[in-house]
């Protein structure tokens, strides 16, 4: 779209769900600087009100009522390597337009979702992102433990935890869908992390 | 701030809500709570009508909002309703899953025209869209219920009614400025 064009009937095809990604851009880039254009595009968007008010509102289903920016209760021991985790994701994801935007997506937008490990171990806790591009073990205890990624008869070894301060970490950027994680520590007492 | 928009819940959408408008066009992170809230709901029923997957549908939600969040100016007061931007968005999010993924496919072209809702739905409305839709030629009733209703891209529309594509973009174009005519009263964007 040339800069000096208005949007016309893109409008109406913008409304009817006729235009892709690309072209939606374009009209919004011109809608930006043109008032009258973003006015129409206002017009045409209160005909689809007009229209989906025929559906009564629905709340979406109670087991997955995730509010997308809804404030969240963290366990205090995690909180700050989850900050830290949260921050690396950051800097590692590179649609977000900064650090503190990912950061503040991953933490309160339910970017990631997390998993305690069980067993005889240290407390411990994975938190991953959703669409399984990273992993994130954090054990509330000093020392170096040994992580495995389990996937049906697959076990792969991720690494060891590093510590920090008063806990231990160990950060992976790895695209595999594990159902479960294995943290084995020196006294060989293993514990084990449901992914779901 | 945190409290400002805590208690707005789904009302009338004629009513615009100036501070949840301005805080959302703020990047507010109460404000899109609060959006999220009030709008939801309405965003939800326009994806679930179209995708029949209420996971889906909440994804899709999901995902507007959080598309709108990194992008900056993505919303501004001056364009109108906040609810009205958000249920557009809603339903191109629905469409475009619906035309990229496998599962959707099915569905597209086989979804009828307001008479016959499966969703629950406001026979008000519906008797006064269907009322709206009845007014319209019947050629450009044929694309709306085919590009609008069924989801069906412009070139399958064209196909499916062996009309060229330019003529199908026309009578959509003139079918929507029609409707709107009949739906929504003059001055009704003015608060």
């Amino acid at each position: 779209m040339q800069v000096n064009d208005h949007i016309g009937e893109a409008a109406e095809l913008y409304a009817a769900g006729q235009l892709d990604a690309a072209e939606i851009a374009a009209i919004e880039a011109h809608a930006a600087g043109c008032e009258a254009c973003l006015r129409r595009l206002g017009e045409v968007e209160e005909t689809v009100l007009a229209l989906e008010r025929v559906n009564k509102p629905l709340a979406p289903p109670a087991a997955t009522n995730v509010l997308p920016f809804a404030r969240r209760q963290i366990s205090p021991w995690w909180l700050v390597p989850a900050m830290a985790a949260a921050l690396f994701v950051g800097f590692l994801w590179p649609r977000a337009q900064s650090s503190h935007d990912a950061a503040t997506l991953a933490l309160v937008n339910g970017h990631f979702s997390h998993a305690q490990f069980a067993g005889a171990g240290p407390k411990a806790k994975v938190l991953y992102a959703r669409d399984r591009s990273w992993y994130y073990v954090i054990v509330a205890e000093a020392g170096r433990y040994d992580v495995y990624g389990v996937a049906g008869d697959n076990r792969v070894s991720l690494g060891s935890t590093n510590a920090a301060g008063s806990t231990s970490e160990l950060f992976v950027k790895m695209r595999e869908r594990f159902d479960h994680l294995e943290l084995r520590g020196g006294s060989g007492a293993m514990e084990t992390a449901t992914i779901r | 701030m945190v409290t400002a928009f805590a208690s707005r819940t789904a009302r009338s959408v004629s009513v615009r809500d100036a501070s949840l408008e301005d805080g959302f066009a703020r990047r507010q992170a109460d404000a899109y709570e609060a959006a999220y809230r009030s709008c939801g709901p309405r965003m939800y029923s326009t994806a679930l009508r179209l995708l029949h997957d209420p996971e889906a549908a909440r994804e899709c939600v999901h995902d507007v909002f959080l598309h709108l969040w990194r992008r900056h100016n993505a919303y501004a007061t001056q364009r109108g309703s906040l609810e009205a931007f958000l249920v557009t968005c809603a339903r191109n999010a629905a469409l475009t899953q619906l035309r990229t993924f496998t599962r959707g496919r099915a569905a597209i072209g086989k979804f009828p025209a307001p008479v016959a809702y499966e969703m629950e739905e406001d026979p008000v409305e519906r008797e006064r869209v269907a009322r709206a839709v009845g007014n319209l030629t019947s050629d450009q009733a044929d694309v709306v219920q085919r590009a609008y209703y069924g989801g069906m891209t412009l070139a399958e529309v064209a196909a499916d009614l062996t009309i060229p594509i330019g003529t199908v973009k026309g009578r959509l174009s003139t079918a929507l400025r029609a409707l709107r005519a009949s739906l929504i009263p003059e001055n009704a964007d003015a608060g």
